[in-house]
């Protein structure tokens, strides 16, 4: 259980085009974000941990939760290397 | 039909007016009339039309944009509005409290400043100017406040062997993402290029400076290290490709592919003044001649990284070889590999003409 809990970093945004294709705008720069992604950001308001967001999100996707951990720790994890998202 | 994918980014030179006389601008020799800007009206026309062809990041720069700060404010919350993500790059030497509030207000989401040394002395020799401990206050001022901030320093021969207090500066100064990008050559800085040219020593040593730094600081803070063009042996992929990704709108409403393309006095460039965006990224002469590959001669041609660095910068390649379709000089299959190799390694000159607007044109 990831307890950490992540929110945007100053000057992130996320986008969802009127197609649903959405994306993170970064200073200069523009991060592609498939329907998890941008699923598990638009959850990442600073008020739900990653084990939170990943409960959410297996219901939503009718997925197994032990297989969107991995994916949802390793996409915060790359965020947070790159000062996207902060704790 | 189109094949052509449409732009993501627009960069918006408000003005050419600045209080600094940075020799390494790119800003053209000509800084033009401040009476030809385009108006409020004409701006925000343009960024309306930018976000309708696709358009998400919009940057506001020059000279220097904050000399234009209603205009400036305008204009961001209209680019917010239409769900667009700005950037403004400045010097910062004109955001107070009030213009930063109002900004953040219309939405502005990154702040870009730079500083030209990290010390006062060898920064106002830089700029012209005593306004390094007024960037000071300025950083202070952005950092208390909800926005992404980078820091940039343009390295040159008179600054780059104070790299490690740069570093120093930006670890001070709690800086997330830092910005040190070795001077491109167009422009004020292409004039001033035998007193800007840095030694290879110093690009060095600067490489490993800043490998040192990233593996020490980690995550916590962000490098970017550009290197000189001069001194690689592949051009870069400037602007991803002519006409792929980015389009720049001068102050007096010319539509470039890049921010240096003015520079190119072979190419007459589309106005948004009597054309849409979208006919100057889909139609125009400009913005057509050099998009994808067809238009390459060898030693590109037959090249495959071609659709990796697309036959690097035009602008370069007209300003050294009078041939905006030449595989630009920096790499080193071109055929005019020399006029780098040669300008690189010349003598340095240890003049240099600060940038000025022509009193003429006043």
């Amino acid at each position: 259980m990831n307890r950490t809990v992540y929110r945007l970093a100053r000057g992130v945004r996320l986008r969802r085009e009127t197609g649903g294709e959405a994306m993170l705008l970064v200073p200069e720069g523009i991060v592609a974000l498939n329907d998890t992604a941008a699923a598990a950001l638009e959850l990442a308001d600073g008020s739900r941990d990653l084990a939170a967001i990943v409960a959410e999100l297996a219901e939503r996707f009718e997925a197994p939760q032990t297989e969107l951990a991995q994916d949802v720790n390793d996409l915060f994890d790359s965020l947070a290397s790159s000062g996207f998202v902060t704790r | 039909m189109n094949a052509v994918a449409g732009p993501r980014s627009l960069l918006c030179e408000l003005t050419y007016r600045c209080n600094l006389q940075c020799p390494y601008c790119y800003n053209p020799l000509s800084l033009g009339r401040p009476s030809e800007e385009l108006t409020r009206d004409e701006w925000l026309r343009t960024i309306d039309q930018a976000l309708e062809l696709g358009v998400v990041q919009i940057g506001f720069s020059g000279g220097e944009p904050t000399l234009r700060p209603k205009d400036l404010v305008a204009l961001v919350a209209r680019a917010t509005a239409g769900g667009g993500y700005t950037n403004l790059i400045t010097q910062g030497t004109f955001l107070d409290d009030a213009l930063l509030d109002d900004l953040l207000e219309a939405g502005l989401a990154h702040v870009q400043i730079s500083i030209q040394a990290p010390e006062r002395e060898l920064a106002a020799e830089i700029a012209g100017t005593d306004v390094h401990e007024r960037k000071l206050e300025v950083l202070r001022r952005v950092r208390e406040r909800d926005v992404a901030l980078t820091l940039n320093c343009v390295l040159h021969r008179l600054n780059h062997d104070t790299l490690p207090e740069v570093l120093a500066f930006a670890e001070r100064e709690g800086i997330r993402r830092l910005e040190l990008a070795n001077v491109q050559f167009y422009g004020w800085a292409y004039k001033n290029r035998a007193a800007l040219m840095p030694t290879r020593a110093q690009v060095e040593r600067g490489t490993e400076l800043v490998a040192a730094a990233r593996a020490r600081l980690g995550s916590s803070m962000d490098i970017t290290y550009v290197l000189p063009d001069y001194f690689e042996e592949l051009p870069k992929p400037c602007m991803h490709g002519w006409g792929q990704l980015a389009l720049t709108v001068t102050p007096d409403g010319r539509v470039l592919p890049c921010p240096a393309a003015a520079s190119i006095t072979t190419l007459s460039f589309p106005n948004v003044r009597d054309t849409t965006l979208r006919d100057a990224w889909y139609t125009s002469d400009a913005f057509t001649r050099y998009r994808g590959t067809a238009w390459m001669p060898e030693p590109c041609r037959s090249c495959d990284r071609k659709e990796v660095d697309w036959g690097g910068c035009r602008c370069q390649a007209f300003l050294l070889t009078g041939d905006a379709a030449a595989t630009d000089p920096a790499c080193a299959l071109s055929p005019h590999h020399e006029l780098v190799t040669a300008y690189r390694d010349a003598v340095p000159d240890t003049e240099w003409a600060p940038r000025r607007p022509d009193p003429a044109l006043r």
